[in-house]
């Protein structure tokens, strides 16, 4: 092999790599360039944005943290053992990464609308799915959820199961040895997951519009003043949650890369 | 007395048993076998972490094969240690003595430090407490694992290969720990490997496993002189093993199938099927040995080939059949042996085990 060809090779993925990292950055540096000097203050003064900038978080913030308490425990099951119908559950998980998201939205107001069979049960509760928090929250759970139950799952599958055999043989119990020994080492992976699912949850459309057009989250927001009075008015929303969303994921990398000294020491 | 009563295992396809093994409180047992005869099956099941299909395990009289593994009171320790890594020396070993979270507040967690520090003294670890297992040598994990295994008070210790990942110094002085911790403490050991040096460098007692079936259960001498089966034999390195039958009219003789025979001491047993020598029992003899073809058991063959394996080496003659013979090289040297030549055998009668 000659001496060039690893540089030559070095030198195309570079280039590669740069005009990709370009097609993602320059869209939004566009966007934040084209808002003007000042939009953020002027943004967060529009009680419109700021409302929906709050609901368009939490609503994803409680739909992660519902996929956490059910969707950890099924990644861990998917994990460690083998069933029958264990490859269906794994596609039907997945089934909502390829539904067109307003077919999703769709599909979940043929169950949870009005005259939808789990709606019309929980009618009489006060529980209702359109055009309420609940399905927004809803429609972000069915679309994201994958994106924490397959990060789970994963990383679950990468803990050698052998740690909670000997954890078993100390006196654990199933759930102490998941607890004390495989989540300790799986967290960040959760959380990876999470935050995943919470990103996706957050810039979803489709499905929201369908099931709770009102109240706004922020994409629903930001489509409506594009259509009702142009590219300048929907440019604060949508560079508010560009930069919400930017932060939060670089807070959270901070937290789940390990620092070079705890690596050196040889924590997880 | 810890027991295993027509244990059954089924994994993936492959299927262990029905076998019956009992081995002594006190005893260092070994379950010996080649990779992929079932051992750590057979390990995982005493241990309660893998279901057996049929039979029973008792350890001291109790029917433990449908407690759950944190209620039978047995010590694991793998072939890597497995450490947990999130945790650090002492933490790992307070696991084992009941730290309910690894940093557990207060005096729950004082309490423990006397039982730490007394585990981390018997198994050398004393200097590493603080450490993380990601900093320790395979030696120290080893040896970290074991404290952690012995915490809670195991009325059994299982080993899944625990030398096999460690250097020859390490070994030496796990070795020694392991020993000591049978001898001097009584506690029972069941110790899985497929090498042969560490299974004798240890163990007391010996129970060879081959393709998911118990073929023999003895002393050392018992498996590596006298094997049970051909299977037994092979596993030992007796690399001659030939189909035979008694002589008619003189049973201390066996005829082997591919021509010649070999006297045994004492006539052969009912049925037998073959005759096994060990390579390091053959002695070779230059070409102009007097007793060529006179003596007893003295065979003159042609070297096909010389397997050189550092101090000792394998020639292979071809006498026929093909024997092994083990070679130092200083004998190697002293006699000119290269492949080509003439050469004696001698096959003493006593080393000849009809299986």
């Amino acid at each position: 092999m000659s001496g060039r060809r690893p540089s030559l090779f070095w030198a195309a993925c570079a280039v590669a790599g740069a005009l990709l990292v370009a097609f993602v950055v320059l869209p939004a540096a566009s966007m934040i360039a084209g808002a003007g000097a000042g939009f953020l203050g002027e943004a967060l003064r529009q009680g419109d944005i700021r409302r929906s900038l709050w609901l368009t978080v939490s609503a994803a913030l409680i739909a992660t943290a519902i996929a956490f308490v059910v969707g950890v425990p099924l990644a861990y099951v998917l994990a460690r053992r083998d069933f029958v119908g264990k490859r269906a559950i794994e596609g039907l998980i997945d089934l909502p990464i390829v539904f067109p998201h307003t077919a999703a939205g769709i599909a979940l107001l043929t169950v949870y609308g009005r005259d939808g069979m789990v709606g019309r049960l929980l009618a009489p509760f006060g529980i209702s799915f359109t055009e309420t928090v609940a399905g927004i929250v809803l429609a972000m759970l069915f679309v994201s959820l994958p994106f924490l139950v397959d990060t789970a799952r994963e990383t679950f599958a990468l803990v050698d199961e052998r740690y909670e055999h000997v954890a078993r043989t100390l006196g654990s119990s199933p759930g102490g040895a998941f607890l004390r020994v495989t989540f300790p080492q799986a967290w960040r992976g959760v959380l990876a997951g999470a935050v995943l699912m919470w990103g996706r949850g957050i810039s979803e459309f489709g499905a929201v519009v369908i099931l709770a057009y009102n109240p706004k989250v922020i994409s629903v927001l930001t489509f409506e003043r594009f259509e009702g009075f142009g590219l300048r008015a929907a440019q604060p929303p949508a560079v508010l949650i560009v930069i919400v969303a930017f932060v939060v994921f670089l807070a959270v990398r901070a937290v789940l890369l390990p620092r070079r000294g705890r690596l050196r020491k040889g924590a997880p | 007395m810890i027991s295993l009563r027509a244990l059954a295992i089924e994994a993936g396809g492959f299927g262990v048993g029905p076998l019956d093994l009992d081995v002594p409180v006190g005893e260092y047992a070994v379950l010996l076998g080649p990779s992929g005869a079932g051992k750590t099956l057979v390990l995982e099941a005493v241990a309660g972490i893998r279901p057996v299909r049929t039979g029973a395990v008792l350890i001291r009289g109790e029917d433990v094969t449908r407690m759950p593994a944190e209620r039978r009171g047995v010590g694991l320790v793998f072939q890597d240690g497995l450490l947990f890594p999130h945790l650090t020396v002492a933490q790992n070993i307070a696991y084992g003595l009941g730290a309910a979270w690894p940093a557990w507040p207060g005096r729950r967690r004082r309490a423990l430090r006397p039982g730490v520090a007394r585990l981390a003294a018997e198994t050398g670890v004393t200097e590493l407490l603080d450490r993380r297992p990601a900093t320790l040598s395979g030696g120290e994990r080893q040896r970290v694992a074991l404290a952690r295994a012995l915490a809670p008070g195991p009325r059994l210790l299982l080993l899944d290969e625990p030398l096999s990942a460690v250097d020859a110094d390490a070994r030496e002085g796990l070795q020694d720990l392991l020993r000591r911790l049978s001898v001097d403490d009584g506690l029972t050991v069941l110790h899985v490997t497929h090498d042969l040096g560490e299974a004798f460098a240890v163990g007391g007692l010996f129970a060879v496993l081959v393709a998911g079936r118990l073929q023999q259960v003895g002393a050392l001498y018992d498996v590596l002189r006298r094997p049970a089966t051909v299977e037994v034999a092979r596993f030992m390195g007796a690399r001659n093993v030939f189909e035979a039958r008694p002589v008619p009219g003189d049973s201390s003789r066996l005829a082997l199938a591919p021509g010649g025979t070999l006297r045994i001491s004492g006539p052969a047993p009912a049925g037998v099927r073959h005759a096994v020598v060990r390579p390091d029992d053959i002695t070779v003899l230059p070409e102009k040995y007097p007793s060529i073809g006179v003596g007893e058991n003295v065979l003159a063959g042609r070297v096909r080939r010389v397997i050189c394996a550092g101090a000792t080496s394998v020639v292979e003659v071809d006498v026929p059949p093909l024997f092994r013979a083990a070679v130092s090289a200083r004998e190697l040297e002293a006699l000119g042996i290269e492949p080509g030549i003439m050469v004696g055998l001698h096959v003493p009668a006593a080393a000849v085990h009809a299986v």
